[in-house]
């Protein structure tokens, strides 16, 4: 270390004296109105665990949402939040992360939200790769509305929109991912590992881009039988590992001996682990560190003043404007 | 021949001369020399184009490499043509600034080229066309006394805009949110929501249609509003006032009245500004933290309070503007040498160019002695030894080629040396301050160093001569091609050492003695330094004289003795940049010693027994097994879904991570536990044994827990 880097930490610690400390229940607002046993509940103590390991500002950390059971998450963050409409959370995230890059941004959704009416803005969020997670809350089906099959339900599955199955084979939101131009992280957790589920969430934090996280997630209320065979049998369930994948504990390789050591840079490799699902593979499939991300390829330098704001909306209304005087002459 | 050797012999001792009849020895030049006198007609890196408002590592430019840079961009058709003439054009402006000196870049290259038209019309539309592609304005010099400082500080001047620009970029930005800060409380606070204020917010258009004071009662009762404290409010006052009155930099990013010739005056105008920088710098940190919402009064009141009572570091100081100190060398007395060495000690950002016109003159202290470079390099060897300032010794002919080096400095955190010879002595007769620099770096009189502290921890890393010329050797050693007396031609290999050097220089004629014929006894200089004590051998270096005839001329002993300390000198520079390091060479020597004198290793039969692969087996630890007495929780497969502390939340709590454990297993029944257990959806909650035998219904709650146990 020079003479300089240590006089500059002397100036940084000056700066960061005042090192806010969160708790996990700073993070939380209000009572999850989740079914009992819902896996929304895993995701969100993994968020807020990852909040408070990370340190993140609560005002400087956002949680943005579509429509379904996934997209009440983020009121039970104490954070800023933005619950939006259906299938459009990713582009209300863009426009946050394009106004504002120095905030964290996290998006929520779910298997109808995202793959079904928000399908547009899911592939083309992939290939803006911009700096934020989304979790993709897959539950397979619509539980909000009480069970209706959505784009990701299993094959011949009855439901009150399909009363004798569906016909058709279950899209496959990670083969999908792993296929758009620019795609630079996709991982697939259960939410019934929440070791796993914190782990991949924190590494999808860590990558700068576009991180694409599929969990599996369980649905008590309507489908309450539909992941047992999984949960109950850890031969079921196929680790990835690798040293610049995750690293996984003694503690976790006793219980889920199934294990494959996958680097996270071989694409083909990862579609045809996408393409599986049983035993279920939960890791990172692939990540590439070296894709630009859209919001610094449009890095706008000028300072957001509200002048340069107002100036520029008055000028995109003054394109449509009908001034009275002219209409009157 | 033996008189002959005596004279030589005595002349190379004592330095006394046997005959006048030697050809006159100022007319001398080093044979490798016999080539360059005029650079005018030669192509090289200079002249220099210094361009102005251009970011640093675009502010000096070669005008070869621009001509060439046209050339390559334009049209196939006209490449050929455009080259062609821009090296004519080149060749006008290298004579036009020998004779005239450095001047507009636009004007030189437009006059030379104007005058070049009257030989060839389209000389003109080619000087326009490479003219447009140059898109460059500023001014055009060649090697001169002048040029080192005019470099120095045209660098100086772009690291500065640059500094400018990222300060002025920092300030608009936490003037801003100071700023918005005011504004939030005013739009949030009750005058935001006042009548008129609203009224002036909706425009006339649709004034009619509201009613503002009832408006403005409605928005008052329904959101408190928000208010700044008033030590907070004019804290960010304050804060605003001083950033906006700094007078470090102007808004266009120029910093005036930094630069300077000497270092009292620079050092005089730091303290007198140092009182308005520790304001500033103070200021910008509480302004990193207001606007960060970071600011806490009870523990940063009393630490900005002494803000830069300690002196301000160097990381802080380096936002501010460095301090230009140009010296001349040759004026510099040894008080001022110990004022540089003691500003730079200070460990103020402050930038010092000693040039140096004469590394030839004359010792001081005794007559006749010689010290190659004296002053200069007690300079450089002190602020090396200093270990934190940045230290650059560059001849002006490569300072050009030093550029990338010169700008790390000048954009160094913390003091920085560059110490540059001129080669503009007066004592080389037409040899051009070019030519003379060039020859200090190849003799190894004035080598190329650089010593960047942040470059790392070690020698290795802060040290670099790799810009001299064969860095391995003790001196280039280069082809030199000649006529022999049978008009055959013939060529022979010839190191470029301090007495070739010298032989540039009139006032070391007295130390060189042209020799009529070719003896055996003569020896060249360099293998003289390697055969060392000379017995009865007389050392030369080859010279041609005005007649362009190669001859030999002896040297004397002091001006060997000077080539020698020149060669320790580069060798202690070697080592310590890792070349020939003779700790690292007496480390091998031994080893090799010991690996000789070893015996030789058992030679295994083939197909031996393979070696094992070693395999680190993760060690099998059990968790102790709770007794399934005791009702427990396999804490962390907890999704945290809320069943079991639905249930009971004083048996079921979470952990710090969110995950259920076992609180109070006695706070609820065993019915809850067994509830719980079977509500789990991922299984993990195992109610063990009842702990009240009186609960009613137990055998069924057994039943019930028996999966669970």
């Amino acid at each position: 270390m020079t003479a300089a880097t240590e006089q500059a930490s002397v100036n940084e610690c000056l700066l960061k004296l005042y090192d806010e400390q969160h708790e996990i229940e700073d993070y939380q607002k209000g009572v999850p109105r989740w079914c009992s046993g819902c896996g929304d509940n895993a995701i969100l103590a993994a968020v807020q665990r990852l909040c408070r390991d990370e340190k993140l500002a609560p005002e400087k950390t956002v949680f943005v949402s579509g429509i379904g059971c996934s997209s009440r998450l983020p009121h039970y963050m104490n954070t800023y939040g933005f619950h939006g409409i259906h299938g459009r959370a990713l582009p209300v995230a863009e426009g946050v992360k394009l106004a504002r890059p120095d905030l964290t941004v996290f998006v929520n959704t779910g298997d109808g939200d995202c793959c079904s009416i928000g399908a547009a803005h899911w592939i083309h969020a992939v290939r803006y790769n911009m700096n934020m997670v989304m979790m993709l809350h897959d539950n397979q089906i619509y539980g909000l509305t009480k069970m209706q099959a959505s784009p990701t339900s299993p094959l011949g599955l009855k439901s009150n929109t399909t009363p004798r199955g569906t016909y058709l084979d279950a899209l496959n939101p990670l083969t999908v991912t792993l296929g758009i131009s620019n795609v630079s992280f996709v991982a697939q957790v259960v939410d019934w590992i929440p070791e796993l589920l914190y782990q991949t969430i924190a590494a999808a934090y860590h990558h700068k881009g576009f991180s694409f996280v599929r969990i599996v997630q369980r649905c008590p209320e309507w489908l309450p039988k539909l992941m047992d065979p999984w949960l109950h049998d850890p031969e079921r369930v196929l680790l990835l590992h690798h040293e610049n994948g995750l690293r996984v504990s003694t503690d976790l390789t006793r219980t889920y001996r199934k294990l494959e050591e996958h680097d996270p840079s071989d694409i083909n490799r990862a579609r045809e682990i996408a393409s599986s699902w049983d035993p279920i593979p939960v890791g990172i499939l692939y990540r590439d560190e070296n894709v630009p991300c859209y919001e610094d390829l449009r890095h706008d330098t000028r300072l957001r003043t509200s002048d340069l704001i107002r100036n520029g909306l008055e000028a995109e209304f003054d394109k449509f404007t009908v001034w009275p005087e002219t209409v009157n002459a | 021949m033996q008189i002959d050797l005596q004279n030589q012999l005595a002349f190379f001792l004592t330095g006394r001369r046997s005959s006048d009849s030697e050809p006159r020895p100022s007319a001398i030049r080093p044979a490798l020399f016999a080539r360059y006198r005029d650079l005018t007609e030669l192509r090289y890196d200079f002249p220099l184009v210094i361009a102005h408002g251009a970011p640093p590592e675009k502010t000096l430019r070669s005008l070869s490499r621009m001509v060439d840079d046209a050339a390559l961009a334009a049209d196939e058709t006209d490449r050929l043509r455009l080259a062609r003439h821009g090296q004519r054009i080149e060749r006008a402006v290298r004579k036009h600034l020998a004779a005239k000196g450095p001047g507009d870049f636009a004007t030189v290259w437009h006059s030379c080229a104007s005058e070049l038209v009257t030989e060839d019309a389209v000389i003109g539309d080619s000087a326009m066309t490479l003219w447009n592609s140059f898109a460059t304005d500023g001014d055009i010099l060649d090697a001169d006394a002048a040029m080192p400082a005019r470099v120095v500080k045209a660098a100086w001047n772009s690291v500065q805009a640059e500094k400018a620009k990222q300060f002025n970029a920092r300030t608009a930005r936490l003037l801003h949110a100071l700023k918005g800060i005011l504004l939030a409380e005013d739009i949030g606070g009750g005058a935001g929501r006042s009548p008129e204020r609203l009224r002036s917010a909706v425009g006339s258009s649709f004034a009619g249609a509201f009613d503002f004071n009832e408006l403005s009662r409605i928005l008052v009762s329904s959101k408190p509003a928000t208010a700044l404290s008033d030590s907070r409010r004019d804290r960010i006052n304050q804060l605003i006032a001083t950033i906006e009155g700094q007078k470090f930099y102007t808004e266009s990013g120029e910093s005036i009245g930094f630069v300077f010739d000497n270092c009292a005056d620079a050092v005089r105008s730091h303290n007198e500004r140092r009182a308005e920088a520790v304001k500033l710098l103070r200021a910008l940190a509480i302004a990193e933290l207001e606007a960060a919402g970071n600011y806490r009064e009870k523990t940063h009141d009393v630490l900005f309070e002494n803000y830069g009572h300690n002196g301000l570091e160097l990381s802080e100081l380096g936002q501010l503007p460095d301090y230009l100190i140009c010296t001349d060398g040759g004026a510099i007395d040894a008080a001022e040498t110990a004022r540089i060495v003691e500003v730079l000690a200070a460990g103020l950002p402050f930038k010092i160019l000693v040039r140096t016109d004469d590394v030839l003159e004359p010792s001081v202290v005794a007559e006749g002695h010689v010290a190659l470079g004296l002053r200069s390099r007690q300079i450089v060897d002190a602020s090396i030894g200093l270990t934190d300032v940045f230290v650059l010794q560059a001849a002006a002919s490569r300072l050009f080629a030093n550029r990338a080096r010169l700008l790390s400095g000048l954009s160094y955190d913390g003091p920085a040396l560059f110490s540059v010879f001129s080669g503009a002595n007066g004592h080389t007769g037409d040899f051009s301050p070019y030519l003379v620099a060039a020859a200090a770096v190849e003799s190894r009189v004035f080598p190329t160093i650089t010593y960047d502290p942040s470059a790392g921890g070690d020698w290795a890393s802060r040290l670099d001569i790799s810009d001299n010329p064969s860095t391995d050797d003790d001196w280039p050693v280069h082809r030199f091609a000649f006529e022999d007396a049978d008009l055959q031609s013939n060529s022979e290999s010839l190191p470029f050492t301090p007495a070739d050097f010298t032989a540039l220089d009139d006032r070391f004629a007295r130390h060189y003695s042209v020799a009529d014929d070719i003896s055996e006894a003569m020896i060249p200089v360099d293998e003289a330094l390697r055969s060392a004590p000379l017995r009865d051998r007389v050392p030369y270096t080859a010279v041609v004289g005005e007649d362009l005839k190669l001859r030999r001329a002896l040297i004397d002993n002091r001006l060997l003795r000077e080539a020698e300390r020149c060669r320790a000198m580069w060798h202690s520079l070697q080592e310590l940049a890792g070349i020939h390091n003779s700790h690292a060479e007496r480390l091998l020597a031994a080893e090799r010693k010991r690996a000789e004198s070893a015996p030789a290793p058992d030679q295994s039969p083939v197909g031996g027994a393979p070696v094992p692969e070693i395999v680190t087996a993760e060690p099998e630890t059990v968790a102790a097994e709770p007794s399934s007495d005791d009702p427990y929780i396999e804490t962390s497969r907890c999704t945290s879904c809320n069943e079991c502390t639905n249930v009971n939340p004083k048996v079921f709590a979470y952990n710090d991570n969110k995950q259920a454990y076992i609180a109070d297993a006695d706070a609820g029944t065993y019915r809850q536990l067994v509830e719980a257990a079977e509500g789990c959806q991922v299984g993990i909650i195992h109610p063990g044994k009842p702990r009240n035998p009186k609960e009613p219904g137990l055998d069924d709650l057994l039943a019930r827990a028996q999966p669970f146990l």
